[in-house]
């Protein structure tokens, strides 16, 4: 439907790359590790005090991996002090 | 007058299985009305029904066996195959909620925090009560093989002293898991943790005093010279019994109280 041809497609619309640390199709803990991943690493690079973009690739991941009723629920687990992970 | 010429055991017919099928009956569909119509009256009626059953029906075998003197070896043969595979099947109940515990913590979701124990569990230390528990067990399970012994040997007081020490042994091990139970910091309504944790030891528990009234009786009929030094089966199945309760412990300790900490 729309004038894109396939190589602006192939820029445009992009999704986490394979990891092998999960092969297989139940991709939940994938989701989870970067959700984690994220946020340790805000809250490590935020303690050094040095810039946290690096951190950015985790929640590019989690952000196109997760489901967002996910993402929301953990978020305010977050905020109320309820999360379960370890961050 | 009649004799039976073979070795087996053909009973006379019985009120017993029909009560007992009664029981089951009116015991499951009370648990059902229980929980649907708040009434307990169904279920005690199935449950007072199932226990005159019991007593009833090895009452009888008793009298068959002890008194009348119809367990020859091929029918005690046929009684030995019937124990083991009842304890058969119920190894492979617990195997159900051991491969419970297993699916739950070898992959704990991210509900739990992704961890085991879950975040927010405080778990038993193992060795303390726990341990405790386990060198009970382990004591019992030297006791009644030495009652065995003793009744081989035709040694009737030493018989009597070590069965009495398995179930006091086994009456100690219910009432330090009762106490663990009114502390445990968690319940069994506390996620998967607490599920596994209770319905597993739970039915080891309801398994120990079923195997602890099973010896009493075999006390009882030790004391009335029910047993012979060639001829006890009643009390090897118990031991039996036994000694499976007390492998089941060993599990429970080393795959939920240890590992699972």
């Amino acid at each position: 439907m729309a004038e894109e041809d396939i190589q602006t497609k192939l820029q445009k619309y992009r999704t986490a790359p394979f990891d092998a640390r999960f092969p297989n199709s139940n991709q939940t803990r994938n989701c989870w590790a970067n959700y984690l991943d994220f946020y340790r690493c805000q809250k490590a690079l935020d303690a050094k005090g040095v810039d946290t973009a690096p951190c950015d690739w985790y929640k590019r991941v989690f952000t196109s991996i997760c489901p967002i009723s996910w993402v929301q629920k953990w978020n305010d687990q977050r905020e109320e002090g309820n999360f379960p992970g370890k961050i | 007058m009649a004799h039976q010429a073979h070795a087996y055991h053909m009973v006379d017919p019985s009120p017993w299985p029909l009560t007992g099928a009664i029981a089951a009956l009116l015991m499951t569909s009370g648990l059902a009305v229980w929980f649907h119509q708040h009434s307990m009256i169904l279920m005690a009626i199935g449950t007072v029904l199932m226990l005159l059953t019991m007593y009833q029906w090895w009452r009888d075998i008793v009298r068959e066996g002890t008194f009348q003197g119809h367990h020859t070896p091929p029918v005690q043969k046929g009684l030995r195959y019937g124990m083991i595979l009842f304890i058969t099947s119920e190894v492979f109940f617990f195997l159900g909620f051991f491969w419970a515990f297993y699916h739950a913590s070898l992959a704990p979701t991210p509900e739990l925090g992704g961890c085991w124990p879950p975040t927010g569990i405080f778990t038993l230390d193992p060795l303390e009560v726990p341990l405790l528990n386990t060198a009970v067990l382990l004591a019992s399970g030297v006791t009644v093989t030495w009652a065995h012994h003793s009744m081989m040997g035709g040694d009737r007081k030493q018989a009597i002293q070590s069965l009495t020490m398995t179930i006091v042994l086994g009456f100690y091990f219910t009432v330090l898991q009762a106490m663990e139970y009114v502390d445990a910091p968690f319940t069994i309504g506390d996620g998967v943790y607490g599920a596994t944790f209770f319905v597993a030891t739970g039915f080891h528990g309801l398994h120990v005093m079923i195997g602890s009234i099973f010896l009493a009786v075999c006390l009882l009929r030790q004391i009335k010279h029910h047993f012979t030094s060639g001829h006890h089966f009643g009390f090897e199945a118990a031991a039996w019994y036994w000694h499976f309760v007390d492998v089941v412990w060993l599990f429970l300790y080393v795959s939920i109280y240890w590992w699972g900490s």
